[in-house]
């Protein structure tokens, strides 16, 4: 994006929300067109959200951010340059080079990282932050030539390097990845000396609306893609299994496969952060059953669920598959090596994401690998991500028991051997409870979703309560699969935000989760913040078993209604009290 | 030349998003740039980055209106083709 594309973007029309996203943008330079790349990119990235971008003074970063309150943004940006950690390390100041200057200017450098640490930590706590690191190549004060890395260069980079670890590790910071920039912005070509003297803005433009690009997509967060199914033949193995048998099929250096090694290296990986793996395949079922026998294999068969393994279409593969997963085409990857085989996918499913496996490209194949690991990355694992594999062959048993011995759903709870964490109170909202309530669509009461910040400021106040459950039966943990947030009201109990996971269905878990509250509260009535969505039709419908009429905007449903209403509950109860 | 004046225009409205083709051109740089010194900066790095010519803020002040700054590009272009031209060619 050049200057002029990105101001014509900010001539546009801005929608018109209730809540705008309010950024403020900190960096101890002007900030002058690198606000208006990050507010044009931050218009690409979400359309549909008004974004406020601000920006406060400048000159000492630091200093800026000890007296930032947080309250006034929902996420922080910094970008920070060398010349942060001391103005030596910048082109504006003549505070010295001279070799007996280094140690000094390190030294300063480390108290310099110090403050910032300090601050961002502190503000970590009520608002995300987005960070850049240092992009600019240092001046030239070093005494080695330029070929030559010094000492005092190495413990610099080293300072930054060590600092970004630090507080990478605080879940509302997000670094910006400087390997990502180097291949969008190169190095040499990023530093304006001209305009950082005339007007203080070091950057020069392409390089300005890099950072910018990629400091707009950590702040959208985009979500990460689910699951992905893929074929076998040419694709997980090279060669085809009914032509060379079992033997045959190879992912090694020796007959030059080894591509397909690593893709299958790449898949246990995304298996071990939670991402589902499946089988869509024409294949022989036996022999592929004996093929994932083979110990040689790197993804292992119990990192696959379901296998799909016939001569039937592959759309009705994925069809099935997505049934079992219980998640929409659109949070999914489908990978085949022919082409006919991803646009009949494709076809049936547009939303999703349908890639030709490059087989005997190997630059196309790393390259593929890279697309993936951006598509399904995540900002952190949680326990959920490896449990979930799990509780989904768990929810496969139970349709299964269920079906087979016909039992009554009563009966089959009964014996579930099922148990509830309920935790209450005022905690933190970590990880997992935002990404119920950002990534859930069919159990959710009105579909709006909530950052960090607005979560931490609801919860704050004085009634204001949240309540996560955890579920765990016989088949498995599900993990924390529901979050409620609600506010206290003399009698009456006011639920705005309710979402529950769909792994957690058919199991009476929203049930008990308004016996809880019925039971925790006083509350003659609980009045829900209910709105239709296209896909919340699950929740529509439990509450119109509930009222025994579809739900309304203005939802209240009553103590007595509710329990005349409820079926029998089978679940043991634990409560967590919290903040 | 119009191709010139086009794109010199919509620098200008990029920056100064309210004016018209015709306020732009009649338009006195100085007062707009007064006005907002930013706006003044910003146009500096747009017509930098449309004509690969570098004026700063004192030039382009000091060329004072639309149809200066226009010639002044078309003296530079006579000195060396401006990138886009060149690629139309």
């Amino acid at each position: 994006m050049n200057l002029i594309e990105a101001l014509e973007i900010l001539k546009q029309a801005v929608p018109e929300e209730e809540q705008p996203l309010g950024v403020f943008l900190a960096c101890g330079f002007t900030p002058l067109h690198l606000q208006t790349f990050l507010a044009a990119h931050l218009r690409k990235c979400l359309p549909k959200q008004r974004v406020e971008l601000k920006t406060g003074l400048f000159g000492d970063l630091a200093g800026s951010l000890e007296r930032l309150h947080a309250s006034g943004c929902d996420i922080l940006v910094v970008v920070i340059e060398w010349q942060d950690l001391d103005p030596r390390l910048g082109i504006r100041s003549l505070g010295g080079w001279r070799t007996a200057d280094l140690p000094d200017i390190v030294k300063s450098a480390d108290q310099g990282v110090a403050r910032l640490e300090q601050a961002l930590r502190r503000l970590s706590a009520s608002v995300t932050i987005c960070v850049c690191m240092p992009t600019l190549p240092l001046p030239p004060l070093f005494s080695t030539p330029i070929q030559r890395a010094g000492d005092y260069e190495l413990r610099l980079r080293q300072l930054v390097a060590s600092f970004a670890a630090s507080i990478s590790s605080e879940s509302s910071i997000r670094v910006l990845n400087t390997r990502r920039l180097d291949e969008l912005s190169p190095p040499h070509s990023r530093r304006d000396v001209r305009s950082e003297l005339m007007t203080g803005f070091p950057y020069r433009l392409p390089h300005a609306s890099a950072v910018a690009e990629l400091l707009a997509v950590l702040i959208q967060n985009p979500t990460p893609k689910k699951g992905l199914i893929t074929d076998l033949d040419d694709t997980l193995w090279a060669g085809i299994l009914g032509e060379v048998g079992v033997v045959g099929v190879s992912w090694d250096l020796d007959r030059h496969t080894h591509m397909h090694g690593l893709y299958q290296q790449f898949l246990g990986s995304l298996a071990s952060a939670g991402v589902l793996i499946a089988v869509a395949s024409k294949n022989d079922r036996a022999l592929v059953e004996k093929a994932f026998e083979r110990k040689d294999l790197i993804l292992s068969k119990e990192n696959v669920y379901p296998f799909e393994v016939h001569w039937s279409r592959k759309s009705e593969s994925v069809e099935r598959i997505l049934k079992a997963w219980n998640i929409g085409p659109e949070a999914v990857v489908f990978i085949d090596d022919s082409p006919m085989e991803a646009a009949e996918v494709k076809a049936a499913f547009p939303e999703m994401e349908c890639i030709v496996f490059p087989t005997n490209d190997y630059q196309a194949i790393w390259d593929l690998l890279k697309r993936m690991r951006d598509l399904f990355g995540k900002n952190v694992i949680s326990e959920e991500d490896s449990i979930r594999l799990k509780s989904i062959r768990g929810a496969g048993a139970l349709r299964e028991s269920c079906n087979v011995i016909g039992s009554s759903l009563d009966d089959f709870l009964q014996s579930a051997d099922a148990s509830i964490r309920f935790t209450f109170g005022k905690p933190a909202a970590d990880s997992r409870t935002l990404e119920l309530i950002n990534k859930t669509n069919q159990f959710n009461l009105n579909g709006r979703r909530m950052n960090e910040s607005v979560c931490f400021k609801y919860v704050k106040e004085p009634k204001a309560f949240l309540l996560t459950a955890t579920y765990e039966d016989k088949f498995g943990p599900l993990g924390k699969i529901a979050v409620l947030m609600g506010r206290a009201d003399g009698r009456k109990l006011v639920i705005d935000t309710w979402v529950m996971s769909c792994r957690a269905f058919s199991r009476r878990i929203e049930h008990h989760c308004l016996k809880y509250l019925f039971e925790k509260f006083p509350a003659d009535e609980i009045v829900f913040d209910y709105e239709a969505t296209v896909r919340n039709g699950p929740l529509q419908e439990f509450f119109a078993q509930l009222l025994g009429v579809p739900p309304e905007i203005g939802l209240r449903l009553s103590r007595s209604r509710f329990f005349e209403r409820t079926p029998r509950l089978f679940h043991r109860v634990e409560e967590v009290g919290c903040g | 030349m119009a191709e010139l004046d086009d794109r010199l225009v919509r620098c200008f409205s990029s920056v100064f998003p309210t004016l018209t083709g015709d306020e732009i051109r009649a338009g006195d740089v100085t007062s707009l740039i007064n006005v907002d010194s930013l706006a003044g900066v910003t146009l500096v790095a747009v017509i930098d980055e449309e004509f690969g010519v570098e004026i700063d803020l004192e030039g382009l002040l000091e060329l004072g209106t639309f149809q200066a700054i226009q010639q002044h590009l078309r003296r530079q272009s006579r000195s060396s083709v401006l990138p886009n031209e060149q690629e139309t060619k």
